[in-house]
């Protein structure tokens, strides 16, 4: 019974690796040519597959392999303004979104490679070990007729004898057999199709880390390979768009060219920070506006234009061939492909040769019998064969281990000519500069005028009425005493609010308690006034520059507004740090979802800070909690040169 | 009366010299600095100090730190701090000893002559006198416990005057009712906040400010 049992595993088995085929099918036009439609389909059907094989190993075997997929995600839902969403996408139709969100399930889900492995090894390992019995069983009987192969003849017994009592105890073995490697066939399939114990894990683990060491490393040194071959044509295009721009005068031509190369550039730039742990940033300026002049015309250098795409074409050729890094960009594109071939290729080669060329030959040649082939340097080392298996393993290993090392090299390289050099920073400061710098003339002009307009409109003209009223009981304290008491009573009144006007002006011009306390106090202060429990935790050495102070009070103080009024949160803490940067974060328990650029708190406190070369991040996905964390550096907090003679 | 009174501004100065000598008080030193006036307490030991918050030289919160510095050494010396703006911090700082005798005053107070000489003569006497600023921020500011929030309006009114340091007395013709009628709102209010019972309006005041500093989550 169970050596049938035994050849319903094999043929289970044997219907799992029909079935990886019918995938794989689909998966090389759904992976290789992108038509990923194809994908989702198959992977669900092979799932029933699978599950009916749970059933049956349960049923068969004793042995269940629970199912763990991930639950299938919701379908969109359509959203007040009729879109539907998936991640940071909108779509107009619910099928789209439904389709990636599948497919990101089955591709996301690890049981589903977890269905793969079994429907792979299953066939060579469980089910192989189920037919075992049945092999015996078949194999007694042809034993007991054919007699035992010449191949294996055992000296001393006779052949027929020998036959016959292996073919007698293959046929008592294999019903014996059975029950055991159908439970051991169901083991093998379990351990395959389920995630497996903690020892596998652990082991996993380790292999896990060993391959993100070596293998990883190993992977980015041929990808960068690539990378650079595919500078080759890069280059081309750009020569060739260089040489029609210049030479033939079809201009039109060596922006998209000089753009292309920058995008590539960039990724490299991208690949040495990823990869390489060698950082570098772009170089490039800043792209001019295209300012149009009183009269109507746009001016790019010395040109003027009347159509704003003309002007903004030329301007863009400018941008791109005036600056340096383009340059630059262009002479590391010619030489990167050779600077790789001699950093790359020798760790590459180490590895293939090593394993390839000297160990495996040599290991087919011992373990298989096989006749000896290969020449001086394939499969032997200088003629010594039995060198070649260490020798071969070493160079391998040490090409494996050096891969590390030349990516950083390569990165090294990467940053050599594509970072930018001192000049551009300076350039991409001053740039940034400006911009702050409009924006604190901006800013500072916009406050003057609304103090302006609370001191006209408020303190002044209480003033003057009550300079009036005085007036009034000039005259009015002779005849009618009782009248000039009551009017004088009204003009304390006016006086009285004219002080508190001036009181909250002045709160918003500069606080007193930060004049008088410095900032830690001051947020102290301001948070004994938010109708919220607020806690302050200060670390500050001293008082900090004035025009810091205020620009951190006055963001401190957007920001609890922010919570307050937008996150509903129920708790704040603010803390206050300072050594050579002032670190101030405020963390919330509210809502989250607060996006910088989104809010107008938040770019408020973006300009006043970035009028200090400060930076503000935000920390707040949505549902909470939101981490403000603003840094400014502290020496810079007051650049006073005595030469500087600019008024703003 | 003996008065030390510290403000730098000369118009003030001698505006409130004149105010307080009118009304009977004699004002033994008149100072601008921060190191004068702690000198004029510790030699004088004025029954009341007045002294603005903001001094020279370094007009910060000089004032308030010699006056603070001049408690420690004489305790219980009765300050009337005054101020252009107040700040709930610096009332905490200026009540944190518990030891009464303490008023915090806008400047906008001395307008109302005689309010403000009430002011002085109850923390004169060892008394409490909070700008309703100050008060109305401690109430409405933070989220008050529940209990507070469980007060009638006019409770609410007595329980802000009370926190100023009125008395009684002063609460009932603030609001035009019988003092009986106050005594019955006091009561209510310390059952509802579940505050001791004190006859003493001093330990009354810091108990009630004690409380709705509590209130007030920090």
């Amino acid at each position: 019974m169970a050596v049938l049992r035994g050849l319903q595993l094999a043929g289970l088995a044997a219907a799992g690796l029909v079935v990886l085929i019918g995938q794989l099918a689909a998966f090389v036009p759904g992976f290789g040519l992108g038509m990923i439609f194809l994908l989702p389909g198959p992977i669900l059907l092979a799932r029933r597959f699978t599950g009916y094989a749970r059933t049956r190993l349960d049923r068969w075997t004793g042995v269940a392999a629970p199912a763990d997929y991930v639950p299938e995600p919701p379908p969109p839902q359509r959203q007040p303004d009729g879109y539907y969403r998936h991640d940071r996408q909108l779509f107009r139709g619910p099928r789209l979104p439904r389709f990636l969100g599948r497919l990101e399930w089955v591709l996301g889900d690890m049981a589903t490679f977890r269905d793969l492995r079994w429907q792979l090894l299953n066939p060579v390992t469980g089910g192989l070990l189920a037919l075992l019995p049945a092999g015996l069983v078949a194999a007694g009987p042809v034993l007991l007729w054919r007699g035992l192969p010449s191949w294996a003849a055992v000296p001393g017994v006779e052949r027929g004898v020998a036959a016959g009592m292996l073919g007698c105890l293959a046929l008592l073995l294999g019903p014996v057999l059975a029950p055991t490697a159908v439970r051991a066939s169901g083991y093998v399939s379990r351990a395959l199709l389920t995630r497996g114990g903690r020892v596998r894990q652990l082991l996993g683990d380790r292999a896990k880390g060993w391959f993100q060491r070596q293998g990883l490393s190993g992977t980015r040194v041929l990808a960068l390979l690539g990378l650079s071959l595919l500078g080759l044509p890069m280059l081309a295009l750009t020569a060739l768009g260089l040489l029609l721009g210049y030479g033939l005068g079809l201009i039109f031509l060596i922006s998209p060219a000089l753009s292309c190369m920058r995008w590539l550039a960039n990724w490299r730039r991208h690949l040495a920070g990823a990869w390489s742990d060698v950082p570098v940033p772009v170089p490039y300026l800043p792209r001019p506006q295209l300012a149009r002049q009183a009269d109507g015309m746009y001016q790019v250098g010395k040109h003027l234009y009347r159509t704003e795409q003309v002007a903004w074409f030329h301007q863009r050729l400018l941008w791109l061939t005036h600056d340096r890094a383009t340059w630059r960009d262009i002479l590391w594109l010619q030489t990167d492909p050779l600077v790789a071939l001699l950093l790359l290729v020798p760790p590459t080669l180490m590895v293939v040769y090593g394993i390839w060329g000297l160990a495996m030959p040599r290991l087919w040649m011992t373990l298989l019998p096989i006749p000896e082939y290969g020449n001086a340097w394939y499969g032997s080392l200088g003629g010594s064969a039995a060198a070649a298996i260490p020798v071969g393993l070493l160079l391998a290993w040490l090409g494996g281990r050096l891969s590390p090392l030349v990516l950083r090299l390569h990165g090294r390289w990467t940053a050599l000519l594509l970072a930018p050099t001192r000049g551009a920073v300076l350039a991409q400061r001053v740039a940034r500069l400006t911009e702050s710098r409009a924006d604190a003339v901006d800013a500072q002009a916009a406050e003057l005028r609304r103090i302006e307009r609370d001191l006209h409109d408020g303190a002044q003209a209480r003033l003057v009425a009550l300079g009036m009223t005085l007036g009034a009981v000039e005259q009015l304290v002779d005849t009618d005493p009782a009248a000039a008491k009551a009017l004088l009573a009204r003009g304390r009144e006016s006086a009285q609010t004219a002080l508190r006007e001036l009181r909250e002006l002045v709160r918003g011009i500069y606080p007193p308690v930060l004049a008088e306390r410095g900032l830690a106090d001051a947020v102290r202060a301001l948070a004994l006034d938010t109708p919220l429990p607020v806690t302050v935790t200060a670390d500050l050495p001293g008082r900090l520059s004035a025009p810091l102070e205020s620009a951190a009070y006055f963001a401190v103080a957007e920001a609890l507004t922010n919570a307050v009024r937008h996150a509903g949160a129920s708790t704040v803490a603010v803390d206050l740090a300072a050594g050579t940067v002032l670190r101030i974060t405020v963390a919330d328990d509210g809502a989250g979802g607060a996006e910088p650029g989104l809010g107008s708190g938040l770019r408020g406190i973006e300009r006043r800070l970035g009028m200090f070369d400060g930076v503000l991040t935000v920390d707040s996905p949505p549902g909470g909690p939101t981490r403000l964390t603003m840094e400014i550096p502290c020496a810079s907090s007051s650049p006073r040169t005595s030469t500087s003679s600019e008024r703003v | 009366m003996r008065v030390v009174l510290a403000e730098d501004l000369y118009l003030l100065r001698e505006g409130l010299i004149q105010l307080l000598q009118a009304h009977g008080a004699t004002v033994v030193a008149a100072v601008e600095t921060g190191p004068e006036l702690l000198a004029a307490l510790t030699t004088h030991r004025p029954d009341v100090a007045v002294v603005d918050v903001r001094l020279p030289p370094t007009h910060t919160d000089e004032g308030l730190r010699a006056a603070l510095a001049a408690r420690r050494e004489i305790p219980g010396l009765p300050v009337l701090v005054l101020s252009q703006h107040v700040e709930q911090l610096y009332a905490r700082e200026l009540l944190a000893d518990g030891s009464g005798g303490i008023g915090y005053l806008l400047k906008d107070r001395v307008l109302n002559a005689e309010q403000f000489l009430d002011a002085v003569r109850r923390v004169a006497a060892g008394g409490t006198a909070m700008d309703p600023d100050v008060i109305a921020r401690l109430m409405s500011g933070g989220r008050a416990k529940a209990p507070v929030a469980a007060l009638t309006a006019r409770e609410r009114e007595v329980l802000g005057l009370m926190a100023e340091g009125r008395s009684n007395t002063a609460i009932a013709r603030a609001l035009f009712v019988s003092e009986g009628a106050v005594g019955k709102h006091i009561a209510s209010i310390f059952t509802k906040l579940d505050l001791a019972q004190s006859d003493d309006d001093n330990r009354r005041v810091l108990a009630v400010l004690a409380y709705l500093d509590d209130a007030r989550p920090q």
